[in-house]
């Protein structure tokens, strides 16, 4: 499978590396944002989502829990902040939020307490991460404000598109990719 | 970080306005310095242009 945590392992273990789901949601959101638009990269990781958003000419505010993913989001020449999830930020300040969240059921044992973790592990739902993202999504984008969420099949598609749909979000697919071992999704989610 | 960062960024615990406080610029970057909770009073650092907004419990750089 393409997101095997021990395969990405070895690769790498500070930041996770851009793979097929970012450049899915780098390519819905590089179609979705306009000129002059204020954008989270939310979770930027590598950074590759919200330099895609820039070249479509946003502002891009790219958020990561990790120090070594908001390095190099300033060094590739995005507006860094280190915080978690959507805390840091003012209420309705984001014509665009978009997360490639940490998605991966994990169990508890085969967990490994660092950075490469926090990237892929969505504890043993999957959903651990992206519940409270959308818990806070829809305080800080802007009336008509869309979020893109990467969801994977792996994490419960309907499950998570049930917990959006609970939090006054409605849902649409605006890209879809198969794989082997999972479908990956973009979900836009407006109000 | 660029000053205009300030319309966007809030304390991520109460929500509140921020202060800045400038120790390094280099033109439009702030490059050292720290923002204040206008209402806790929690100070955040700003360190190599990058402003720390995790609150202070979960300040530390070991992963989680």
């Amino acid at each position: 499978m393409t997101r095997d945590l021990a395969d990405r392992r070895g690769v790498e273990t500070e930041v996770y590396g851009a793979a097929e789901d970012s450049e899915l949601l780098a390519g819905a959101a590089a179609d979705l944002v306009g000129s002059g638009w204020t954008v989270l990269d939310c979770g930027t990781g590598s950074g590759h989502v919200g330099v895609r958003m820039r070249k479509a000419g946003a502002r891009v505010i790219a958020s990561d829990l990790n120090p070594h993913a908001c390095e190099r989001a300033r060094e590739a020449g995005l507006e860094a902040v280190r915080g978690d999830l959507l805390d840091p930020f003012r209420s309705g300040v984001f014509d665009a939020v978009a997360f490639n969240p940490p998605y991966l059921p994990t169990e508890p044992e085969t967990e490994w307490d660092d950075w490469m973790e926090v990237a892929l592990s969505g504890g043993q739902s999957g959903r651990a991460v992206i519940e409270p993202f959308l818990d806070g999504v829809g305080r800080v984008l802007a009336p008509d404000g869309i979020a893109l969420l990467l969801v994977s099949s792996l994490t419960g598609y309907e499950s998570v598109l049930g917990y959006a749909g609970d939090r006054g979000f409605e849902t649409s697919v605006v890209a879809e990719e198969s794989f082997p071992f999972e479908t990956l999704s973009v979900v836009a989610l407006t109000r | 970080m660029k000053e205009s960062l300030m319309e966007i960024v809030c304390c991520p615990i109460d929500k509140a306005d921020l202060e800045l406080d400038v120790e390094e610029r280099e033109g439009e970057e702030i490059l050292e310095g720290s923002l204040t909770c206008t209402e806790c009073g929690e100070v955040y650092p700003i360190e190599d242009g990058i402003p720390n907004l995790l609150p202070p419990d979960m300040r530390e750089d070991a992963a989680a």
